[in-house]
Formats: structure tokens, sequence, C-alpha cells
């Protein structure tokens, strides 16, 4: 049908809507398949730890070493395998915990390099390596034999590679591992064991019950446990998929809703755009062209706008998902072979945008052809009616440029809501980036900073007695769980009640005594109680259970933490008056390094924050440009349009002697206040949603944030979506000028 | 003269494909008349009258209108002079179809240095009872009146008319013409009108008969028929 060249001239004609609409699918394709995938990446890595890296189920450690291992891994379908560890110190603050490499069970997986092969061979975990500054390549020394870096790795049981079991943030500049062959760990004589099992099979819910028996197996036979822990409470593991939650909760949801909102709104512009054609329809229909023959070819436009959309949408997404990776992978330290695609989100990425629009530009096509070709001619179906609006308005009493521009809005309710919808949604992805920006600085200088008066924090390996080193204040800490079973888990500090450790302040911004019992608002969010009301906690040392009264909250988001006076602690737990586990202090301390399990300072736990939300903030970055642009797009788009309706009026405002300026003003200033109110929309919307997003960010990722709104960037975003809006006028004013006024002399009215 | 054209020329395109639509055209209106521009289709009355509105340049030659040149004003002083001095009328109203009646004759008004009140105008056209309808709510006689109190809410000096009775039928044509004439007796407006039917030239002074680019005949016409009496 000859109609092609029609379809080929109208796009080029109307580029702007057209390519302007075509980008906005694309913009959305390329989220929702760059951030889809890489779920879908990191998921598979996930998944390639338990099986293709042999994740312990469970680890135990014994008194005495366990025999007869085989016929346990046969009795039980288990498989179990002694793992070694020591603790190099590196430096000054400085730990390396070198493994020895396993066979059955935990084995590494390389992220770079290569894998164990001399016997000087030695793998590092990424953060460490890059925080240190060791390349693959580099030798370092440990306990007096050098090592050649063969590459990075990652341990399926130590994936976040915290120090200590009870620390939240890994420190990278202070800690990390590192794997050895089994024979060249032998020469340095060590005795830290511990077992790892994994069940076999395809175990499941089995799991549980199999690593039950087993354990109390090796109870009847007399054999002492010293710990014991199932994976699914090893942070060194749920930490990381935590952190890859937080990530998959911004990266799955928003790309869809884009994606969704782009395919309506681009919808609006194109049945717009039908609608200004009902002249031409009813001509070729007139002209014997069959209904089928007539929507095959305005089936032409979506297909274009959403086919090319979409392809380079996705196109441009998996370009970006390989370094997106590298990026990603870098920091959960998941082993990614090669990058694999998820069918369902290539074809969702490809095919959602061609269906909404071919379905809703059918059925609009249809909805015209139901009226005869005379109607069409004379202006078609709906375009003669005047809408409710208009009819209503009454604005009699109103500056004419006023009446103008309000007119112009209600000429189209759609295509005003397309702009509403669309500036609220880049009003929305911007102040996200904003808000989130300042909730991540509160929590960093605010509370972080207000928080933790000391600089160094000394734990020791066993309870002590009696005075703290010098300048030391003493301090003790223990891991609970909010009942048996329960997820929420925190830390219970005992403080000296007159601590200069540490400073929190109650809602009304007074310091807070240490006295009695404070909680972090964090924490009494997720366990939602009020001052007064009385806890259950579940000691993870020993298991017992305890309730306390808590007597304030404490507004500070530095985690979930509870603090009480030092002797109530050693009161409650039992543990003897005036112990303590710990020392903070303002200077470091001479301690003597085997009386230590850890030591830090508050700057790393600082850094180790920063690197909690990197990825995050990574993500908040490209979101705010891309929200920019969604923003300059529909801006541009709705205004090309409006000058494309107004073609007639513009023509005939020059003819009757409006100078540019003032044709400028009425026509492109008439979107002026719907860009504003859906700025105003944006706002509640963002408030509303980013609530819902942080509540799944502490359910999935135990990370509590404060919706943190700052006038000064609410005001800041309203400057960017005006200027956008000034800065798609500035690109629009070159159409109106080069409207002719014979235009107005040739056309027909309406 | 009001009006006075002298040796106006212009063509379209470039090169070969040029097309010369005006081949020198003189033509004289004075302060008051009313001017009739007949001719074939393609003949150059449109590109004419848009000459002398200001819509568009002239290749060369002169275009004055009340003693000013207005060949000789860039594209500012063109605005500027439609926007004071030119009020036009066109076959098809070209009324902006979103604004009421009323909204249609302020676009010009708020424009104006000193508009007439929108609604004598209203009034004189017969339109002012429908002043909040919109353009579609109106017949084509009535779109016409409209696009009249639109022309002549700002009190031009001149008024161009391109086949201001083009599209309507005998009885509305002729209580169109009865209004322009009336406006033209009132306000004192030149008007200068194109028209296909040569019974209108019964209410002009003067008359062009304009063919291939060029006016081959101009008439002045003593005896004015008032446009009630006219027939065809
Ligand atoms: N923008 C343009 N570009 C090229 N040629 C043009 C242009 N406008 C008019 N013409 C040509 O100029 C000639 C005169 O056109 P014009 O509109 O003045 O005729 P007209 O006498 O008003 O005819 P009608 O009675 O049909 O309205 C025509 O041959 C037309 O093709
Ligand atoms: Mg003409």
């Amino acid at each position: 049908m000859g109609l092609g060249r029609k379809t080929r001239r109208t796009i080029l004609e109307r580029k702007a809507q057209y390519f302007g609409t075509a980008a906005l699918i694309a913009l959305s394709c390329l989220l929702y398949t760059l951030f889809n995938q890489l779920s879908f990446n990191t998921d598979a890595g996930t998944a390639a730890f338990v099986t293709d890296y042999a994740q312990e189920d469970a680890s135990f450690v014994t008194a005495a070493p366990l025999s007869g291992i085989s016929g346990l891994e046969a009795r039980f379908g288990l498989l179990i395998e002694q793992g070694e560890s020591f603790d190099d110190t590196v430096s000054e603050g400085r730990t390396l915990r070198v493994f020895a490499e396993m066979s059955k069970v935990n084995k590494y997986a390389v992220i770079k390099g290569r894998p164990l092969s001399a016997e000087n061979d030695l793998l590092l975990d990424p953060a460490y390596a890059k925080t240190n500054g060791i390349s693959i390549g580099d030798t370092i020394t440990i306990r007096g034999s050098s090592f050649t870096v063969a590459g990075f790795m990652s341990l399926p049981h130590y994936i976040y590679p915290l120090k200590k079991e009870s620390d939240l943030l890994n420190a990278p500049g202070s800690f990390g591992i590192a794997v050895i062959g089994k024979d060249k760990y032998k020469s340095f004589e060590t005795e830290s064991h511990f077992y790892s099992v994994k069940v076999m099979g395809n175990a499941g819910t089995n799991a549980d019950a199999k690593l039950e028996e087993l354990k109390k197996h090796l109870k009847q036979q007399g054999t002492v446990i010293l710990k014991w822990m199932n994976t699914d409470e090893n942070p060194r593991v749920t930490l990381s998929t935590s952190k890859m939650d937080s990530m998959k909760t911004i990266g799955s949801i928003m790309p869809v809703a884009i994606l969704l909102l782009t395919c309506v709104l681009t919808a609006v512009v194109m049945q717009r755009m039908l609608a200004r054609e009902s002249v031409i329809i009813g001509t070729l229909y007139a002209q014997g062209y069959r209904r089928g023959e007539i929507t095959r070819h305005y089936l032409c436009y979506p297909l274009f706008v959403a086919l090319g959309g979409a392809v380079a949408g996705t196109v441009l997404g998996l370009a970006a998902l390989r370094p997106m990776l590298d990026y990603m992978t870098g920091y959960f330290n998941i082993p990614i072979a090669s990058v694999s695609l998820s069918i369902t989100h290539l074809a969702v990425s490809l095919l959602l945008p061609l269906g909404l629009l071919l379905v809703s530009v059918y059925a609009a096509i249809r909805r015209k052809l139901v009226h005869t070709p005379i109607e069409l001619l004379r202006g078609g179906g709906e375009q003669r009616k005047t809408g409710f609006l208009e009819r209503r308005a009454k604005l009699d009493r109103l500056k004419f440029a006023a009446k103008f521009k309000i007119r112009e809005q209600l000429r189209s309710v759609p295509r005003s809501l397309f702009l509403l919808l669309g500036v609220a949604l880049a009003t929305m992805l911007l102040l996200l980036g904003f808000t989130m920006k300042s909730s991540i600085d509160y929590m960093l200088k605010d509370s972080y900073e207000s928080t933790y008066k000391y600089r160094y924090e000394y734990m020791f390996n066993s309870m002590r007695q009696g005075a703290p080193p010098n300048g030391g204040e003493t301090f003790s800490a223990a891991p609970f769980a909010s009942g048996p079973g329960s997820p929420i888990n925190f830390t219970a500090y005992g403080v000296i009640s007159d601590t200069h450790s540490i400073s929190l302040n109650n809602r009304n911004g007074k310091p807070i005594a240490f006295d009695r019992v404070v909680i972090t608002k964090p924490l009494a969010e997720r366990l939602n109680v009020k001052p007064d009301d009385t806890i259950k906690m579940v000691s993870k040392l020993d298991s017992r259970l305890y309730s306390i009264k808590v007597d304030e909250v404490a507004d500070s988001y530095v985690g979930e933490l509870l603090f009480m006076p030092l002797e109530s602690f050693n009161e409650l737990l039992g543990f003897p008056a005036e112990s303590y586990l710990g020392v903070w202090s303002q200077q470091p301390l001479n301690i003597p390094d085997h009386e230590l399990l850890s030591s830090s300072t508050a700057a790393e736990m600082r850094q180790a924050f920063d690197s909690l939300t990197q990825p995050m903030q990574a993500m908040l970055g490209v979101i705010s440009l891309l929200s920019f642009m969604i923003g300059l797009i529909v801006i541009y788009v709705v205004t090309s349009l409006i000058i494309e309706e107004n073609k007639d009026n513009i023509s005939l405002m020059k003819v009757l002697g409006y100078r540019k300026k003032e044709v400028y003003s009425l026509i492109l200033n008439s979107s002026a206040v719907t860009v504003v109110l859906g700025f105003l929309l944006g706002v509640p919307l963002l408030v509303f949603s980013l609530k819902a997003m942080y509540r799944s960010l502490a359910d999935s990722a135990g990370i509590v944030m404060p919706v943190k709104m700052s006038v000064v960037y609410v005001g800041v975003g309203f400057v960017i979506i005006y200027l956008i809006f000034e800065l798609s006028k500035a690109m629009s004013k070159k159409k109106i000028a080069a409207i002719p006024m014979a235009e107005a002399l040739k056309s027909r009215a309406e | 003269m009001f009006v006075h054209l002298h040796r106006v020329k212009k063509s379209y395109g470039t090169g070969e494909t040029a097309a010369v639509v005006l081949k020198g055209v003189d033509l004289e209106l004075g302060k008051g008349e009313v001017g009739v521009i007949l001719g074939p289709s393609g003949s150059g009355k449109s590109t004419l009258l848009n000459l002398i509105g200001g819509i568009d340049h002239a290749d060369s030659g002169t275009v004055t209108v009340g003693g000013s040149d207005v060949t000789g004003l860039n594209d500012n002083g063109l605005v500027e002079y439609r926007r004071e001095h030119v009020g036009f009328i066109f076959q098809f109203y070209n009324l902006i179809p979103n604004l009421t009646v009323g909204e249609n004759v302020e676009v010009v008004s708020h424009i104006s240095k000193a508009p007439l009140p929108i609604d004598q105008v209203l009034e004189a056209v017969g339109m002012l009872d429908k002043k909040s309808r919109f353009p579609r709510e109106l017949s084509g006689g009535e779109q016409q009146r409209v696009a009249i109190a639109r022309a002549v809410v700002k009190n031009p000096q001149l008024l161009l008319c391109d086949e201001p009775t083009g599209a309507l039928d005998f009885n509305t044509s002729r209580d169109i013409l009865k209004l322009l004439q009336s406006i033209n007796g009132d306000y004192g407006t030149t008007i200068l009108m194109i028209t296909h039917n040569t019974a209108i030239s019964a209410m002009a002074h003067r008359v062009y008969k304009v063919r291939d680019g060029e006016i081959v005949e101009t008439l002045a016409n003593a005896s004015i028929l008032p446009a009630e009496r006219m027939e065809w």
C-alpha cells in the first residue's frame, strides 16, 4: 500500500515526538534491562556458591579433633571437611586471616586471576587487595614466607569478610582474608580448626533436620561442641545477600514502574497524534481504503516507537551490563563466570512496550473507524465535542493570557496528564536521588559523628575485671535476637553511666543519660516499642531469654542497638560485677595483640558504612541522571505536541501582529502551571513511595534509614525541573519561528 | 492615495523552478474606499493581498500604506505594522477552536493600543448573544461574523479580506457584505477584498482585474450599490 512514504515523512516531520517517545521507551528499557539482568546474574552468582562451590550448611568447632568423619558422612548423607585458619598481623591494626584451601566444602571461587597452583600461591579477597593497593602478581609475606598473589577470590562462607561475627560492617583497610594451598598451610603448624558441613543432594528443608540429627549424634558420642552455626545465621553470608537485596529492592521495583509509566505516557502521545490525523483517515477511508489497511498503516507508528525504543534501550542495557556487573561483583564478592541473560526479562523489555502501544493505538484507530468518512473529514468524532472542563471553565474575569493558557491545558486532558505524570515521575526520581543521598549523609555525618565520640575500640578475647588501661573507658557488648528464632538481631551494650564515648539525644534533641535502658530508633521501629515497654531478648551466646524494660528511645540511626548501664548488663547476664569486654579511648592504647579479639577505629566504621551504601549511591547517581533526561524528554515532547497542535493558531497570531515574544509566551508558557503542579504532585508521591521502599530495605537488608527530605533539596529539585522546562522551551523556539504565516491563510478551520 | 503599489514584483522559488507570481503591479486605493480584486485562481490575488498586509516581502517595487513604506520594513517592523494598522478576514474564518467567541475577539483586542469595546463590536456583528459559544458550535456565517469582529476590534485603518464569502451561501454572503459595508461607513475603514464573484464589484469604489500576475484592468465605480440590493 502506497502509504509507506507517508509514514517515513510523518516521522521525520515530527521528529521531536516520535524520536522523543522512542528515547523515553529506550531509557526505561535500558534501566529495566540493566537492573534486572544484573539481579539475575548476581542471583546466579549466589546460587553458584551453593552448587558449584559447595557452600557449607553449617560449621562447628569442637573441643577435640573429630574422628570418623567418613563414617558420619555416609551415615547422615553429608560432606564434612575440616577447615583451618590463622590470623596474621600484617602491620599495626591490619589483620589477614589465612585459610587453608578446602576440597569438599567451601571451595574458593576465583573472581579474577588464576587458581592456586604453585606452592607459594595465594588468593586474596578483592576489597582488601584494592584498599591496600595489592595487585595480582605482587608478593606478600606471611609469617616469614613470601607468597605471590595469584588472583582474587571469594569464599562461600566468608562472602562478606567480617573479622568477627558480631561486626556489622567489614573494614577492608584493616581486615582481609586469604587462601593458600593445604600443604603450604601445614608448614605453619597452627591449631585453629573448625568443621564445615554440607548436606548432600537436594536437601531443601530437610537440611536443618539432618544437621540436628548430626548435632544430637555428636553430643551422644560425648563430643563437646564449642560453637555451632547454621549458614542462614552466618552474617558473613547473610550480610552479603542483604547488601544485594538492598540493591535489588531499588533496582527491580523502580525500573518496572518507570517502564510502565513511560509506556502509558507514550500511548497518550500516540493517541494525540492519531487525533490530529482524523481528516486524513477520513480521506483515505472515503477513497476506498479498507479498515484493515488503514489500521495497519497507523500501527506502523507505534511499531516504530516501541520497537525502535525497546531494541535500542535493551541493547544499550545489555552493553552496560558487563561493566556494571564488574563494579557490583567488586562489592558483593561473588563469582560471575560468564554473563547469562534472563529470557523473561529480555522478553519483557522488548515486548512490553510493543504490546502496550500496539494495543492502545489499535483501540484508538478502531474507535475512529466507527465514524463515517464524512464525520472524520469534518474533524472526526471526539474532536467536535467541547470538553466538559472546557465548557465549565469560568474564565471571564481572568486576563487574556491566563485564559488562553488554561484553555490550552484543558484542550487535551490526556496531553496535560502526560505532562503532569511525566514531570511528577522526573521529580520523584530526581528527589529520590537527593533524598537518599541526604539520608545517607545524615546517617554518616549526624548519626555516626555525633554518636560515637571515641576514636579507638578494643574488644578483649576474654572477660576482664579491674581498672581499664590508662585513658580507657570500659564497656561490654553482646549479640541478641528479639526472641527465639527471631530474625531481628541487635547488639546490647553495657556502658558506664558517665560515658564520654557515646552520646545520644532523645526526640527533642536533649542528651540522654546512660543510667537507663536506651534503644535506638531503628530498633524501636522494628520491635515496635515505646518507652516503658518491656522487650524480650535472647542471647546469641547462651540462648537464654531475658526481658528488659526500655526507658528511652534515642533519635539515632547508627544501627539497631541497645544501651544499658554496665552494672545492669553484668547483673542481667550474670557476669561478675565490674567486669567488661572492651574499652573505648581517645588515644591508641598499648594492649598486647593476644589479649584482643579485635580493635577498630571510628574512622573505619564510617568507611565501612560508606562501602555498604556505595552500590546504592552509584545507582542513585544513575537514577538522577536518568530523571533529568526523562524530564527533559517528556517536557520537550509535550512542548512540540503543543506547537504541532497549535500550528494554525501560531501562524494566525503572527498574521494578527503578535510579536515573537508574545507568541512564545502564550504557547510555550501554557504548560508552566502543569509543570509546577507535576512537581508538587511528585513530592508527596515520593515521600510515600520512599517510606515504602525504606521499609522493604529495612526488612530485606536491615538498613534502617530516616526519610530526610531537606527543604534545600526540594528547592534545588524545583529549580532543576524548571530549568529543564526552560531548556525545552528554548529548544522549541526555532520551531515556532519556522511556522509560516501562509499556513493560516490556506488551511481550513476545524 | 492611502494604498499605493508601484511596480511590485514577486516570484517564488529560485532557478529553473522559479515562478513569477506578480510581474510589476501598480495599484491605488483611496482612504475610506472599498476595493475589490477579481481574477482566476492562481493569478496572484492572495499574494498581492499578503504583500499589502505585510505577511510577505515583495521582491521589488514599493508598497505604501497610509504614507509609510511597507516594503522598507524588516520582520519586526512588519509585526508592528500588522498589529497597529491591518485587519484580516479569511475565507475559512480561522478562529481558534478552543477559545470562545468573546475570547477569539480578545485575541486581537488584548494586543491593540486602542481597541473598541469587545461587546460593542460583537453587537455590531450580531454575535453578542453567542459570546461564550465555541466556534464549532456556530454556522459558517456566524463564524465569519466573529472573524470580522476580531478584525475590526483594533479599529484598523485597512481591512483585508481574502474571499470572505467564498464558503458561504447567497443570503449569508449578502449579510456579511452588508456588515463590511456598514463597517466601512461607520468607521471609515479602507477595505480591500478578493472575490471570485463579479457581482460584488457593485459595492466597490474600485475594481482590479488580475490575470497572470498583472492588473489588466482597473475600474472606478461611481454608483455604489448597497449590499442588500445586490443579487447574483
Ligand atoms: N509559497 C508558495 N511557494 C510557491 N508558489 C506559490 C506559493 N504561494 C503561492 N504560490 C503560487 O503563486 C501563484 C499565485 O498564488 P495565489 O495564492 O496568489 O493565487 P490566487 O489568485 O489567490 O488563487 P485562488 O483564487 O485560487 O486563491 C500560484 O500559481 C501558486 O502556485
Ligand atoms: Mg487566494
